[in-house]
């Protein structure tokens, strides 16, 4: 082994023990940083991609109309997430009447962003998002579409952010479902065989008795996710040896997601 | 130092080129790779420093595209371990230069796609160590295996297309006899 291969080494192995010991904030910087400088690239690629799923749908149109088209759809997008929101809050305020006790509940403020990009990797389902810190972003934050709950924020840049799908392992969801007092713990599947994963949800009472097509909404445990927001519909229930499981098909069609909101707080 | 260059950007675009490559659902949902497949032909073609570099660039921007901060205290697998698999692979990969300089290709096509599939399966391993359970079913086999086999396919042609690409920059790094353009030696 030559001299300039034992210097190149001893680089290599310097870089990649400083790169190795960096926490998990330096490594959300170095992320959100990177994120920033492809985000020209995410950007064009999406449009583009746009352009040809567009063309291949054959949908012609003038530049203006599919600009007037595309603001009516986020209006409209909005308004069906907040009519969602605000029935969530009519049932919130019926059963909370119901116990005798009030909580005052207000809106959430939404911001919409598209999807630019989806994660090329195998073992994580994430998104890109075209919004970042300066529209008001911040990791945690809950991600939702007018059928329902997409998933969480984890690495924001200025004008672009990663959101953690509620089909990835690791994001859990604390969930409770209608018309019982039964809570657990949605998470995503390791791996999913298709485009379309089931979701879990775990360490439900032995008791329970679920039903295939009842709702799942999120129970506002943990202070990630608010209560209310529609997660998944259950399929499928079964009693194991100290719980029950219940498999539910996701509120949201996560392989045809376009644009989402972000949820940077209440009104 | 030029076709390094030239390797480098090739990763870059590769890696973005693979955000926009749609899953195969007939594969069970495997994704296709590209990157391992240039780093393979960089180990070969390129001198063991150069080699080492080309694996720290695709490596940090396989990390910096993937790795997982979950919470703030929490990243599933640290910034770094990619650059190492790929080091250790690639370093594998370049002793089997002289192989390569006589014009046997066919080892290191197949080799592209083992390795692809190594990738996966030692990423796989590290989740699953993480995450405190390990889960072997057939999505999971083709998930590894699919990448793999679809790196080995697309190997042959990714390696003549930069083999033809050191001819054309002069690659100083080729074997002697190959280091002028077959065009203007005719």
């Amino acid at each position: 082994m030559n001299r300039s291969s034992i210097v190149a080494i001893v680089i290599f192995a310097a870089a990649l023990l400083a790169l190795l010991s960096i926490g998990p904030q330096a490594t959300r910087k170095i992320q959100a940083t990177f994120f920033q400088v492809i985000s020209p690239f995410l950007k064009t690629g999406s449009g583009l991609e746009r352009q040809i799923t567009s063309v291949r749908a054959g949908l012609k149109s003038l530049e203006e109309l599919e600009k007037e088209n595309a603001a009516l759809k986020v209006e409209n997008r909005s308004l069906k997430a907040t009519n969602e929101a605000l029935r969530d809050v009519e049932h919130e305020v019926n059963r909370l009447r119901h116990a005798l006790n009030y909580r005052q509940r207000s809106l959430f403020r939404l911001v919409p962003a598209e999807i630019v990009s989806r994660d090329s990797s195998t073992w994580w389902r994430t998104v890109t998002i075209n919004r970042g810190a300066q529209d008001g972003l911040e990791p945690e934050m809950p991600v939702l579409t007018d059928e329902g709950l997409v998933g969480r924020t984890t690495t924001v840049s200025d004008s672009i952010a990663v959101v953690l799908l509620i089909s990835d392992e690791n994001c859990r969801v604390a969930a409770s479902v209608e018309g019982t007092r039964e809570q657990g713990i949605v998470t995503g599947e390791r791996v999913a065989g298709s485009l379309t994963p089931m979701l879990d949800l775990n360490y439900l009472s032995k008791q329970a008795e679920l039903k295939p097509g009842q709702k799942v909404y999120t129970s506002g445990v943990g202070g990630v996710f608010p209560s209310g927001l529609f997660v998944g519909t259950v399929r499928s229930f079964q009693v194991r040896a100290l719980d029950s499981q219940a498999k539910l098909a996701p509120a949201v069609d996560l392989s045809k997601l376009e644009d989402v909101f972000v949820v940077i707080g209440r009104k | 130092m030029i076709f390094f260059l030239l390797l480098a950007v090739l990763v870059f675009v590769a890696q973005l080129v693979e955000i926009f490559l749609p899953p195969l659902d007939w594969m069970f949902n495997a994704h296709i790779y590209i990157v391992p497949v240039i780093v393979c032909y960089g180990a070969v073609a390129l001198p063991f420093p150069l080699m080492l570099a080309l694996a720290f660039v695709a490596g940090f921007l396989w990390d910096a595209m993937t790795v997982q901060v979950l919470d703030p205290a929490h990243v599933e697998i640290s910034f770094g371990w990619s650059i190492l698999l790929y080091a250790v692979l690639a370093a594998i990969m370049h002793g089997l230069k002289p192989l390569f300089n006589r014009g046997r290709w066919e080892v290191h096509c197949i080799l592209s796609g083992v390795y692809t599939a190594l990738i996966l399966l030692t990423q796989y391993l590290m989740i699953s160590f993480r995450r405190g359970s390990i889960i072997f079913n057939r999505e999971i086999w083709w998930q590894i295996g699919g990448p793999g086999l679809l790196a080995m396919l697309m190997a042959p042609l990714i390696f003549w297309s930069l083999h033809w690409l050191s001819r054309l920059t002069g690659s100083p790094y080729l074997p002697e006899e190959e280091r002028f353009d077959e065009f203007s030696t005719r």
